[in-house]
């Protein structure tokens, strides 16, 4: 299990790179996928839930750390979205999630929820409806974030999972 | 005793790690402007930015046709727009000299890079490849050649990260360069605004909006953006003014620190809103 904590987060870093230098090309309305999201998800699928908390609150807390953002803002959403994405462990069902759109639909949800809690947090102040926290700053960049997961879809090999 | 709580671990392990971290995140929300934690972060994104400056680099060669293409109009434009200014220097300085006015002084500008961009809805930051080293300090604005980017907010040895306009954190003064009526404006998630000003002042779709010679933060006029439109017309003695700012900031590469060095004598006198250290 330690194993597994040190590879997810180094594979972190270069994910980080290149969510902050490449993926700021391709945002849509200032709406950009959420790699970091996606490979928590991966590995919360992977390993399980309580897994999938702890590595959210340490992506959350580097993301943090590195990129400016309000201390405390991206742990607690990616903690929660690692806790809900762990309810989907199940170690009979690893191949079926990930070569089917399960997979996507998981990140889908995730990727929602976080970027909520997410909003909720650092607009805690704003005059945003109910409305527009739900669908343009939570469901929109969870559509474009699984739109995204069917890369791992794609090209999961299936080896690895036996 | 023990046996109960590796009971409760076995069946409830998931929920106690839960709510174990979500205390801990809270806590971290009211550690943010602590020295400590500025410190830690200043040497963390700095160790960071030195991997992603280079990636950011390797972009910048591909983007680079193009914004050569760019800049030669820009280029073009400008060389027209300093001639003009030219006559009217030489006609400035010739005033000042026949009044004895006390000169301005220039405002130096650190060329900088964008090396990573951290783009959510409410808090928008980019990591510049300049800091201490170059005389970067918190709270001095980042311009580009279309206006106001944003605000220093944390500085390592060779590395920064601006707060830019569409960031929640951060509040300014601008005024409309038209009618002349000051106005605070915010990130409000969504839109850029100037917000409580009064259904009676003189604001009206396509002024242009700049900062504020009130401003603590920024004290020279720099080119924020344009007035979409009026909101909150129906109800209330105030109007939201929607601004949409001049910069784009998914397409911004390159930037310039303004290294203003303000007056101590003035700051003292004055009600300085934001803390530079």
């Amino acid at each position: 299990m330690r194993t597994d904590y040190i590879y997810s987060i180094i594979l972190f870093f270069p994910l980080l790179i290149i969510q902050t230098t490449i993926v700021p090309l391709v945002a849509i309305d200032g709406a950009v996928p959420d790699l970091i999201l996606i490979m928590l998800v991966f590995y919360t699928i992977r390993n399980g839930q309580v897994y999938g908390t702890v590595l959210g609150f340490i992506y959350g807390f580097i993301f943090d750390l590195i990129t400016g953002s309000f201390l405390g803002s991206t742990m607690l959403s990616k903690t929660l979205a690692g806790f809900l994405a762990g309810y989907f462990y199940n170690e009979n069902r690893l191949e079926s999630n990930f070569k089917s759109l399960v997979f996507s639909l998981i990140v889908l949800l995730c990727a929602s929820v976080d970027s909520v809690i997410y909003t909720f947090i650092t607009q805690i102040d704003s005059s945003s409806s109910l409305f527009s926290l739900l669908i343009e700053q939570g469901m929109i960049p969870g559509i474009y974030t699984a739109l995204l997961s069917f890369v791992v879809v794609i090209f999961y090999p299936q080896r690895s999972i036996n | 005793m023990k046996r109960l709580f590796l009971e409760l671990w076995e069946n409830f392990k998931e929920y106690i790690v839960l709510v174990v971290l979500i205390v801990a995140s809270l806590l971290a929300l009211t550690f943010n402007e602590n020295i400590a934690v500025q410190k830690v972060r200043a040497a963390a994104f700095g160790s960071f930015a030195g991997v992603t400056s280079v990636v950011s680099d390797l972009i910048s060669i591909a983007k680079i046709k193009s914004e050569n293409t760019r800049l030669s109009e820009v280029n073009a434009e400008l060389m027209l727009q300093v001639n003009m200014l030219r006559q009217y220097g030489i006609e400035n300085r010739a005033l000042k000299e026949l009044l004895n006015f006390k000169d301005s002084s220039d405002y130096p500008l650190i060329p900088a890079i964008i090396v990573a961009k951290s783009l959510t809805r409410a808090q928008n930051t980019f990591t510049l490849n300049v800091g201490s080293k170059n005389n970067v300090s918190r709270g001095m604005p980042v311009i580009n050649d279309e206006g106001l980017v944003g605000i220093i907010h944390s500085v390592s040895e060779d590395f920064s990260i601006v707060r830019t306009l569409k960031n929640q954190e951060l509040k300014l003064t601008v005024k409309d360069e038209r009618s002349r009526i000051d106005a605070v404006m915010k990130w409000n998630g969504e839109n850029l605004v100037m917000i409580n000003v009064p259904k009676t002042h003189d604001v009206e779709p396509g002024d242009r909006i700049i900062t504020s010679e009130l401003s603590s933060i920024v004290p020279v006029p720099i080119p924020v953006g344009v007035v979409l439109k009026l909101t909150d017309v129906e109800r209330g003695i105030f109007n939201e003014v929607k601004v949409k700012p001049f910069v784009d900031f998914m397409r911004i590469q390159h930037v310039f620190v303004l290294g203003i060095v303000e007056s101590r004598q003035k700051n003292n006198l004055e009600l300085n809103f934001y803390n530079r250290d």
